[in-house]
């Protein structure tokens, strides 16, 4: 069963061992064991430490559950996902489809995708108080394939009304940065899993198709996405929180149980990228018209955030529209 | 880290079974293993226990320990939320104890 609970595991410390045992992945240093979690719980495993060891029956065992393995370089950047070969029963047929697709047909994919990004780029900054009709301007006025490029003219705005003018967006960059290549890798993590999920290639994209990236279609899938991260480190920024630790990566992983609304309801982050793969996977085959992409968060959610501080025991909301992310 | 949107909930599986016979020994390590394969982790000898993630995996759990139960002996399934959980008094050798850790979306080793 795919996991609901969506647990993010990082291992950061050097000389860890990571290994299997029933259905549980057990971190143990020199023999002695630290913690275990439920595969089953298990969304992402983020390696960012260089020291660590691994057995080879527990990463089948991930692979197995679709959870995604991410193996970190340096600022927290992903060097490699690890992909199960075999997500989905009729997976096959489902990547056929992909690669048949037309380039016609890619560049409405694509449209629909960086419209619903920009879309919410500028919801993040209008709940901040900043003029954001540009952005619905913007998105409308895209066309298929966006030949004029106005994702990049979004994003141009976008960054310096969001983190100040002196800002650039530099991977390599700590701070700011450093925060947001965290967040990214764990919505990538989260994503690479709902493609394999959705039995699609993730070399196989829609607008990014850079030869030497092989995960293509899970940078395309997450950049709705995208801005979930920047509002949360906007957040953590005004709180003073500048350094990827401990408290900041908590709330960054969080932020996979965030909700979310589609058409089809409020849940987790994790389940609408679950639903926006599936969707696309459907749309491919002809078996539905329109990608379930994440509607523009309402200000008050924006401002409510993952409210990272509250614990695992916050006040429980009961939503009516909860499913259980079982895709 | 809340799962804002659902009842965050605790199944506690309970169980007796006989040990007499190499057959029913068998029976019942495989039935704990399987506990162990689903993810439950031991709480005291024939008690173990899983964190859910709301109802619908309650009872999808709920079903696959039914499908799955020895022959012989009897197994009880309490379920309860996250809140009561954390109202548990525990007591280990007269010295009051916290119930164990608190569930966690993210998980830093």
């Amino acid at each position: 069963m795919a996991s609901a609970a969506g647990v993010v595991v990082e291992v950061a410390e050097d000389g860890r061992h990571l290994s299997l045992d029933r259905g549980f992945m057990v971190v143990s240093e020199k023999g002695r064991e630290l913690g275990r979690v439920p595969l089953d719980d298990m969304a992402v495993l983020i390696a960012t430490a260089h020291g660590l060891t691994y057995s080879n029956n527990l990463l089948l065992a991930l692979l197995e559950r679709d959870c995604s393995v991410v193996l970190c370089g340096r600022n927290f950047s992903p060097a490699a996902i690890l992909w199960p070969l075999d997500g989905h029963h009729i997976q096959a047929q489902r990547m056929r489809a992909q690669a048949d697709i037309t380039d016609a047909f890619k560049r409405r994919l694509w449209q629909a995708i960086a419209r619903a990004k920009v879309r919410n780029q500028g919801a993040i900054l209008q709940a901040l108080g900043h003029p954001a009709g540009a952005f619905e301007e913007l998105a409308r006025k895209m066309r298929t394939g966006d030949p004029e490029n106005i994702e990049a003219q979004a994003a141009r705005r976008y960054w310096p009304l969001l983190f100040g003018p002196d800002f650039r967006r530099d991977a390599d960059e700590p701070g700011i940065n450093g925060l947001l290549n965290y967040g990214y890798a764990v919505l990538r993590g989260g994503t690479a899993r709902a493609t394999a999920a959705a039995g699609l290639h993730p070399s196989l994209g829609l607008k990014h198709s850079n030869r030497s990236n092989p995960m293509c279609l899970v940078d395309d899938l997450l950049e709705p996405f995208r801005p979930m991260v920047d509002i949360a480190v906007h957040r953590m920024v005004s709180d003073g929180l500048l350094e990827v630790d401990r408290e900041t990566k908590r709330i960054l992983a969080g932020l996979l149980v965030q909700d979310l609304r589609t058409d089809a309801g409020v849940t987790p982050l994790s389940t609408c990228l679950f639903r926006l793969a599936t969707s696309l996977a459907q749309v491919l085959s002809g078996e539905r018209q329109v990608l379930d992409l994440p509607l523009s968060p309402l200000p008050l959610e924006i401002a409510r955030g993952p409210s990272g501080k509250e614990g695992a025991h916050a006040t429980q909301r009961v939503s009516a529209h909860v499913d259980d992310g079982d895709v | 880290m809340p799962l804002s949107a659902y009842r965050l909930m605790w199944m506690m599986v309970m169980f007796d079974l006989p040990t007499v016979t190499k057959t029913d020994q068998k029976a019942a390590t495989r039935f704990r293993n399987f506990l162990l394969d689903e993810g439950f982790e031991m709480s005291q000898f024939s008690v173990y226990m899983r964190f859910c993630a709301g109802t619908p995996q309650v009872e999808a759990r709920i079903g696959r320990i039914r499908s799955n139960l020895p022959k012989r002996g009897k197994v009880q399934i309490l379920t309860f939320t996250d809140r009561q959980y954390q109202t548990m008094v525990c007591f280990e050798t007269r010295t009051k104890q916290e119930p164990a850790a608190k569930y966690e979306q993210f998980k830093l080793f």
